[in-house]
C-alpha cells in the first residue's frame, strides 16, 4: 500500500511538491499570525507585570502606559512634584518611584529615577554597584557598555536632532540582571540629576501649570517658552557629578512624567488609583491599559486569521481542483486496479491516503515554517525593543491543526469516491 | 478449473436499438480452451467485460462452475474476479514505478498480507515467464517481458481461468508469439481454462475451439454441438 502511494508520488513528485509547498505557506500564515500574537501578548503582559500603579498628569492612559513600560519616546505632560512627595509618604504605598524620560545616549533612553525602583525590577545587580552620585548610571542588561564608561546624555534622540548636555557624563557603575522588558535597553540616572541637567530645581524653577512639560517632550525637544539659543543656557543647568543621592522627595520636588507606584495591598491599589483619577493627575494600571490595547491587537489578529483561513480555502479549492483532475486521468489506473480484483475500501484509501499524505506533509512543514517565522520576528522585535516575545504552542493549537487535518482528511476523500463512480470496465475504456 | 455457462444474455447500451451481445446459451466446459474472434465493433470486448464482471449484465445469467456472478453485487464480483479469473489485458495495465516483482504482488498486497508461499509463486513465475531480473522497474522492461509480467500477474492466484484480451495485439510479432506460447504452456500446465480474444488466426488455431462473434452474435462455433 505505502509502496504503491510512494511509487505514485515519486511520479508526479514535481505536482506533488507544489501541492505540499501551497499548503505549508498557507498554513505557516495562520500558525505565524496564531503565534506572533500571543507572543506579543505574553511578552508585554510580562513587561508590564513590574508597573502596578503608574500616576502621571492628566493626559492620554495609553500614551503614559507605553512610555512608561516600553520606554517609548513620546512628550508627556509633567505632573506637580508634590503628588510624588505625596505618594512617597503614603502609608498605604511601599515604593514611589519617580520615572523621568527625554534624554538618550548611543540610542539608549535615559530613564531618571531612584535606587528603590532599580532594586524592584533587578533585586540583585548582575554586574557592579548601584549609583551612589548623581553622576552615575546603572545600565540595562542589553546596553553594550562596561562599568566605568562614560555616558553623555542627548537630550531627545539622535533622530529628533536632539543636542548633546554637556554639564555632565555619567559614568557607568552597574548593570542590571535582564527582565525581559524595554528596561534591558534603558540606561538608568538619579532623577536629580535629570532635574539639575534641565534647570529643574525644584520649587524655584518649577511652575505649576505643566507648562514646562516639553522640555521633555522628546519628539519636540525645541519648543521652549525661550528661543532654543537662549534657552540652553536656562534649560541647563549646572550638576555637581560628585553629589550624594537625595532621595527624599519633598512639596518643593520638581514636576515628573510619572510615577511608578507599589501599593501595599490590591485593595491599596485600586484606593490609590481612585484618589489620583483627579482632574489633573491620572492613576492607571498599565496590564489593565494594555490589554485595552490588546483587544484592538485581537481584531487584527482576527483579520489577520480571516485572511489566513480564506488563502487555505483558495489553496484548498485549487488541490481538490488539481486532485480531481488527477484521478480523472488515473481513471484507467483506478479501473485496472478494480479489474485485478482490488476491493473498493483499498482504492478508496489509496487516493485518498495519497493524498492525506500530502496535506498532512504540508501541515507539518507548515506548522515548522510558521513557528520558525515566528521565532525570527520575535528575536528582531526583541533585539529592537528588549521585550522578551516568548513563541510557544499552547493547547489551544491543538485545536488548529486538528481542525486542519481534519478538512484535509474529508477532503481527501472526495476524490477517492469520485473514482468509483463508474464500472471497472468503463473505467479502463477511459 | 472453471466452466463457463451463459443463458439468455443480453447487453444493451444506451442509444443503441440492437442488443452488442446477445447469447441465448453457451456451455465452455472446465478445462476448454476457448478463442473469441470478430471485426471490431463485434462484442467481444463485452463479452469479456460480461464474463469476468467487469460490466453490469442487463438480463441472463453467467455462472462460472455454478458460481452466478450475474447475481453478485459489483464489490463481491470483484472479489470473485480476484479468487478466480486471471486477466490478461491488451494494455498490460502494470505499475510504474514498481518493480516486476511488486506489480505481480500487488493485487494481493492491497488486499491483504503477502504469505511467504505467495512470494515463492511469484517469483516461480517470474522465473518461468523469463524474466530475470524480478527487481527491474517495469517501465525499463520491453514490451513483450511487460505482457509476460501479466501474464505472471494473472496466474499468482492460481485462478481457475484465464482470459486474456487481445494479448498479442500490442507486441510485434516475434513477442506476440512467446507470450501465445506462454499462456498455452502455462495454462496446460496450472490446468486452468482459457479464454483469449484475438484476431491473429494463427493463435486461435491452436485452441481447441473457436467462436465467432458478428453484431453480438455467435454467428461461427467450431464445435457446433456445444451450442444448443
Amino acid at each position: 500500500m505505502i509502496t504503491f502511494i510512494l511509487a505514485d508520488l515519486r511520479r508526479f513528485w514535481s505536482g506533488a511538491l507544489a501541492i505540499v509547498v501551497l499548503i505549508a505557506l498557507s498554513v505557516a500564515l495562520s500558525v505565524t499570525v496564531t503565534l506572533q500574537e500571543r507572543a506579543v501578548r505574553l511578552g508585554s503582559a510580562r513587561a508590564a507585570e513590574k508597573f502596578d500603579l503608574l500616576v502621571g498628569a492628566a493626559g492620554s492612559e495609553t500614551q503614559l502606559a507605553l512610555s512608561a513600560v516600553f520606554l517609548q519616546p513620546a512628550p508627556l505632560p509633567l505632573m506637580d512634584g508634590a503628588v510624588l512627595s505625596r505618594l512617597a509618604s503614603d502609608p498605604r504605598v511601599e515604593l514611589a518611584a519617580p520615572v523621568g524620560f527625554g534624554d538618550s545616549a548611543y540610542g539608549h533612553p535615559i530613564v531618571g529615577t531612584t535606587t528603590g525602583l532599580i532594586s524592584s525590577l533587578s533585586p540583585s545587580l548582575s554586574q557592579g554597584a548601584m549609583f551612589a552620585r548623581l553622576g552615575e548610571a546603572v545600565v540595562g542588561s542589553d546596553v553594550a557598555l562596561s562599568t566605568g564608561a562614560e555616558i553623555k546624555p542627548m537630550h531627545g534622540a539622535v533622530e529628533t536632532g536632539g543636542e548633546t548636555h554637556t554639564a555632565i557624563a555619567y559614568k557607568v557603575t552597574g548593570r542590571m540582571a535582564p527582565t525581559g522588558t524595554a528596561w534591558d535597553r534603558a540606561i538608568l540616572v538619579p532623577i536629580r540629576a535629570v532635574w539639575q541637567l534641565h534647570g529643574m530645581h525644584g520649587a524655584d524653577h518649577h511652575d505649576d501649570d505643566g507648562d514646562e512639560a516639553n522640555v521633555h517632550g522628546a519628539a519636540e525637544p525645541h519648543q521652549h517658552d525661550d528661543g532654543h539659543e537662549e534657552g540652553h543656557d536656562h534649560e541647563h543647568g549646572y550638576v555637581d557629578a560628585n553629589a550624594p543621592l537625595d532621595e527624599h522627595f519633598d512639596v518643593q520636588t520638581p514636576g515628573v512624567p510619572a510615577v511608578l507606584v507599589k501599593p501595599k495591598t490590591i485593595a491599596d491599589a485600586y484606593r490609590l488609583r481612585q484618589e489620583y483619577r483627579t482632574g489633573t493627575t491620572l492613576g492607571i494600571f498599565p496590564a489593565e491599559v494594555l490589554t485595552r490595547l490588546y483587544a484592538t491587537l485581537g481584531d487584527a489578529r482576527s483579520l489577520l486569521l480571516a485572511i489566513a483561513f480564506g488563502t487555505q480555502a483558495i489553496v484548498i479549492a485549487a488541490i481538490v481542483l488539481v486532485t480531481i483532475m488527477h484521478v480523472g486521468s488515473r481513471r484507467r489506473q483506478i479501473g485496472a486496479l478494480r479489474a485485478l480484483g482490488t476491493p473498493v475500501r483499498s482504492i478508496v484509501t489509496l487516493v485518498w491516503g495519497e493524498l492525506f499524505v500530502l496535506f498532512a506533509a504540508g501541515i507539518l512543514l507548515g506548522i515548522a515554517l510558521g513557528y520558525t517565522a515566528a521565532l525570527v520576528i520575535s528575536v528582531k522585535l526583541a533585539a529592537a525593543t528588549a521585550v522578551r516575545l516568548p513563541v510557544g504552542f499552547s493547547f489551544d493549537d491543538l485545536w488548529l491543526v486538528g481542525g486542519f487535518a481534519g478538512v484535509a482528511a474529508i477532503i481527501s476523500i472526495v476524490p477517492a469516491f469520485s473514482a468509483l463512480r463508474s464500472s471497472p470496465a468503463a473505467a479502463l475504456r477511459a | 478449473m472453471l466452466a463457463l455457462d451463459i443463458s439468455g444474455l443480453e447487453m444493451r447500451f444506451p442509444g443503441l436499438a440492437a442488443p452488442v451481445l446477445s447469447i441465448d446459451r453457451f456451455h465452455l466446459p472446465a478445462g476448454g480452451r476457448l478463442a473469441i474472434t470478430g471485426a471490431s465493433g463485434s462484442g467481444k470486448s463485452t463479452f469479456v467485460n460480461a464474463i469476468t464482471g467487469l460490466e453490469d449484465v442487463g438480463n441472463g445469467s453467467i455462472s462460472w462452475s455454478g458460481m452466478e456472478i450475474t447475481r453478485l453485487s459489483s464489490g463481491r464480483r470483484d472479489a470473485f474476479r480476484a479468487r478466480n479469473i486471471g486477466l490478461v489485458m491488451q494494455d498490460f495495465h502494470l505499475f510504474p514505478g514498481l518493480s516486476a516483482f511488486e506489480n505481480v504482488v500487488l493485487p494481493i498486497k492491497l488486499t491483504r498480507r503477502l504469505a511467504a508461499k505467495e512470494r515463492e509463486r511469484a517469483l516461480y513465475l517470474l522465473s518461468i515467464t523469463g524474466i530475470a531480473r524480478p527487481r527491474q522497474k517495469i517501465e525499463t522492461l520491453s514490451r513483450g517481458e511487460m505482457q509476460r509480467v501479466a501474464v505472471a500477474r494473472a496466474l499468482l492466484s492460481r485462478p481457475g481461468v484465464i482470459v486474456a484480451d487481445e494479448p498479442t495485439a500490442s507486441l510485434d510479432r516475434q513477442a506476440g508469439h512467446e507470450v501465445a506460447e506462454l499462456l498455452l504452456q502455462l495454462s496446460a500446465e496450472e490446468g486452468t481454462t482459457l479464454v483469449i480474444v484475438t484476431h491473429d488466426a494463427a493463435l486461435a488455431e491452436r485452441l481447441d475451439r473457436r467462436i465467432n462473434l458478428a453484431n453480438g452474435r455467435i454467428e461461427q462455433d467450431s464445435q457446433e454441438v456445444a451450442v444448443q
